[in-house]
């Protein structure tokens, strides 16, 4: 088992060195020059050549990249342009939000999606695939800009019962120490800023979770349908064990496999797709960093940003591996 | 058991309704001080005070640390918190005197040390973007703690507005803290303190109790969030989690005005909106070519129907309000498609001539509609128009290397034009437009070095009525700005679009949520 992490970890690492390249080579081929981009309307020729002999602009792509790569061996990404801070200390401060964002919207999916699935999957062509297949694609094909201010309109205008944006509100006292506030509020127990981050948390959630939530009910869904037509589901029945039992113990599980690898590669999405999302709602998270940076032209924090984006989701993929070896135990993860 | 489920998932349910409906409330919970939530649009990038350069961050900072000047937009005149008097000793030196017992919050003095140190700040720090603000200073010197002489690189009758974006910040403070007085020691002598900055996220200001310039009516804190969607931004205003919603866009005023509790106020802009034609490029070489296009396009047809009404008509680089306007600036170019068709054809081009016309999408008000507004009356003019757009960045970079031959655009805080009118229109100012001139350079030199007030305002207008004959830009509006505000706060937005705490009152017996 240690042997086979290790392997993957090692396997990574070119991953990571051609995506940092790739990344490195691409920004710096687009058009836009961030000594321009930041330097503003009214800033001189020689402000703007300064702010590149400054940022190393001046010196050939390959000798940046170089010099990026020997200071990312030590987790330093730089400094950014636009922010001037370090690009990992940006990382570390904005990353807790959109973890929480991406983990409370895999939740909501889970939650909706897997038992609308297995309810579908287990009554095929009832009323109840019908009105779940129509919900599944529903999430499917819905945008999530659109979704996102619908909901505003709805929820935070008409109805009034959500906040239209945001991460918390200013005043409501918090005890920040892993900078996940709901976490937070229950080490803390600060009742008050649990309720207050959970309202803040459920609309932009919804709205990142609802494409995934479509997709684990239609793959939940045609899982379960394969299983269920499986011998020894009618062995089970024919056993005489109850119809809950054949779909959650004996289906579901077995149907398991394919669930754990759609959360698993859609949660890697999630984190890395909620840059829409964060800017409808203001979410302080790393995608919206990342849209600050794309504009901005800042190399250093784009790479970055692409770079976790990289090991997250290798690292995610690995948990997922993992979980396949608790799903099924006839996996074994060191062959 | 069946029972029991339904019950938990009645529990659930309520506690989440609670829940909801306390945000409902917003940020009234448990409140006893007054507070002014503000959704903007900009954000400050940065905890170091010189590292950005928008006007959201200049606002924010002139009222909690202080610049060393400010405008009175209405009175026209320039004032500051901390100069008691100021003299030109010669064209290119300035003498401040400033005032005794000037305090930050923490009784810290205010002194000359501290402007030599922002000057040196705003000049050389590593991150600085706000150089351009005291470029144009060579030397500053301290014969004494109140006293500042500055050495202008140049004669310079423009200075104070540069100075009015001079931050100034204590000396003692950097020297104990380094990089991180800014983030560790907020410390200013501004009618408001930070409380909290979070970068693009929100700001917190709040009241320093004891300053001459609060009053009781003026909220204890105020909260700059930075909300970019308008939508967001209309909708939280409407159920009060904000009070005042900058930059309500044209298709959204009717959402405002039709609630109850917000009302709308509308605010001209300093911010100038023009066509920008490249004279190193065909056919905009050509000064007839130039006047076709001013004339081919009927600008108080797009006012009407794109911008429903939210835009004043420039008739030349500014406007009213704006330092030395001159009503009766010549030529006014009117609609007039015929006329544009014989410039063309003068400038010889009697088939018409094909042009690229690029726009910025959604970074101006309705900026890519108004686009696509102008090519039928510039088809029917004789101009064959490929619209571009592309995506900011590519095209900025372009503007600024001087690479796009016509383009739509706006140049903002233009107060006092001679600054803007010297980057677009001089020789040597930026190649963003690529005009050069003799006769307009000798004329903004002259008016930058006049400190004879009537006599730079004529020569002020003498260089806009030639730049406006010329045409290398087309001058087309300042947009008005809709602001939507909760009914229980009195404000007045300022045209540079600065938000002042102090401008800020709430409507007794409300109190602001």
């Amino acid at each position: 088992m240690i042997a086979y992490f290790i392997r993957r970890l090692v396997g990574t690492i070119p991953v990571i060195l051609m995506i940092s390249l790739l990344v490195f080579l691409l920004l710096h081929a687009a058009p836009g020059d961030p000594a321009e981009m930041l330097a503003g309307d009214q800033a001189s020729e020689a402000d703007i050549l300064e702010a590149r002999a400054r940022w190393g602009l001046d010196q050939p792509v390959l000798v940046q990249y170089w010099r990026f790569l020997i200071n990312a061996l030590s987790f330093d990404f730089g400094r950014s342009f636009r922010y001037d801070e370090s690009v990992m200390g940006l990382i570390a401060e904005r990353f807790p939000a959109s973890l929480e964002l991406a983990i409370f919207a895999t939740l909501l999916a889970i939650a909706i999606g897997v038992p609308l699935g297995v309810w579908a999957g287990s009554k095929p062509n009832s009323w109840v695939d019908h009105v779940g297949s129509i919900g599944g694609f529903f999430g499917i094909s819905m945008p999530n800009f659109w979704l996102g201010i619908m909901l505003v309109l709805l929820l935070a205008g008409s109805l009034n019962i959500l906040p239209s944006s945001g991460r918390h509100t200013f005043g409501v006292p918090d005890d920040p120490i892993t900078g996940f506030l709901l976490i937070d509020s229950i080490l803390g127990l600060n009742w008050e800023s649990f309720k207050d981050a959970m309202i803040y948390l459920i609309m932009p959630a919804f709205v990142l979770g609802i494409n995934m939530t479509g997709i684990l009910m239609r793959v939940t869904r045609s899982s379960m349908l394969e299983t269920l037509s499986e011998d020894f589901i009618m062995t089970a029945r024919a056993k005489g064990l109850d119809e809950r039992s054949v779909i959650w113990r004996h289906g579901f599980r077995n149907a398991l496999i394919l669930v754990i690898t759609v959360v698993g590669l859609e949660f890697g999405a999630l984190l890395s797709g909620s840059i829409i999302v964060e800017t409808i709602f203001s979410w302080p998270g790393i995608g919206n960093l990342l849209l600050q940076g794309l504009t901005a032209r800042d190399y250093p924090l784009i790479t970055g940003v692409v770079i976790v984006y990289t090991s997250l989701f290798v690292v995610v993929n690995l948990i997922v591996d993992i979980c396949y070896a608790a799903a099924d135990p006839r996996i074994r993860l060191a062959k | 058991m069946a029972k029991n489920s339904a019950a938990r998932r009645k529990t659930f349910l309520a506690a989440l309704a609670t829940a909801a409906l306390t945000a409902g409330i917003g940020e009234a919970v448990a409140q006893t001080k007054t507070r002014v939530s503000i959704g903007v649009t900009e954000t400050i990038a940065s905890h170091n005070l010189y590292a950005d350069s928008v006007s959201l961050m200049y606002a924010v900072f002139c009222q909690s640390y202080g610049c060393m000047f400010d405008r009175d937009y209405a009175a026209g005149i320039y004032v500051s918190r901390i100069v008691d008097k100021w003299e030109v000793k010669d064209p290119t030196t300035w003498v401040f005197n400033l005032k005794r017992g000037v305090k930050r919050s923490n009784g810290e003095e205010v002194t000359a040390a501290d402007i030599l140190h922002s000057i040196n700040r705003a000049k050389n720090d590593a991150q600085s973007r706000q150089k351009h603000n005291v470029r144009y200073i060579a030397s500053a010197e301290a014969p004494d703690p109140y006293t500042v002489v500055m050495k202008t690189t140049e004669p310079l009758a423009t200075l104070l507005d540069f100075l009015r974006q001079l931050i100034i910040t204590s000396k003692a403070q950097h020297d104990a803290l380094g990089e991180n007085a800014d983030r560790e020691a907020p410390l200013g002598f501004g009618p408001y303190r930070i409380r909290q900055l979070s970068v693009d996220n929100f700001v917190a200001l709040e009241k320093v109790a004891g300053h001459n310039e609060v009053k009781p009516e003026n909220p204890d804190e105020v909260i700059f969030r930075i909300q970019k969607e308008a939508e967001s931004r209309v909708t939280a205003l409407l159920n009060g989690e904000i009070q005042i919603a900058q930059f309500i866009p044209p298709q959204l005023v009717g959402r405002v005005e039709a609630a109850k509790n917000v009302k709308l106020v509308w605010e001209g802009s300093t911010e100038i909106m023009f066509l920008a034609m490249s004279p190193k490029q065909k056919p905009w070489d050509k000064k007839e070519a130039r006047q076709a296009l001013a004339y081919a396009i009927d600008r108080d047809a797009i006012i009407k129907a794109i911008l429903r009404g939210q835009a004043e008509r420039l008739d030349g680089p500014i406007g009213p309000g704006q330092y030395a306007y001159d009503p009766n600036l010549a030529p006014k170019y009117t609609y007039d498609p015929k006329k544009a068709r014989e410039l063309l054809a003068k400038a010889g081009y009697p088939d018409g001539v094909e042009i690229d016309f690029y726009t910025p999408v959604a970074r101006y008000i309705a900026d890519k509609q108004i686009a696509e507004a102008m090519l039928p009356m510039l088809e029917a003019s004789g101009f064959k128009v490929t619209l571009k757009t592309p995506e900011w960045g590519t095209l900025w970079s372009n503007v600024q290397k001087g690479g796009v031959p016509f383009y739509y655009m706006g140049r903002g805080t233009v107060i006092d034009p001679s600054a803007a009118l010297s980057q677009y229109f001089e020789t040597g100012g930026s190649p963003r437009i690529g005009y050069s001139n003799p006769e307009v350079d000798k004329l903004l030199q002259a008016e930058r070095q006049e400190f004879n007030e009537p006599k730079r305002i004529e020569l002020l207008r003498q260089s806009m009525a030639l730049i406006t004959d010329e045409a290398p830009a087309h001058f087309m509006w300042r947009h008005k700005l809709a602001w939507g505000i909760a009914q229980n706060v009195d404000y007045k937005p300022l045209a540079t679009t600065d938000i002042l705490a102090v401008d800020i009152k709430m409507i007794p017996r409300q109190r602001a949520r």
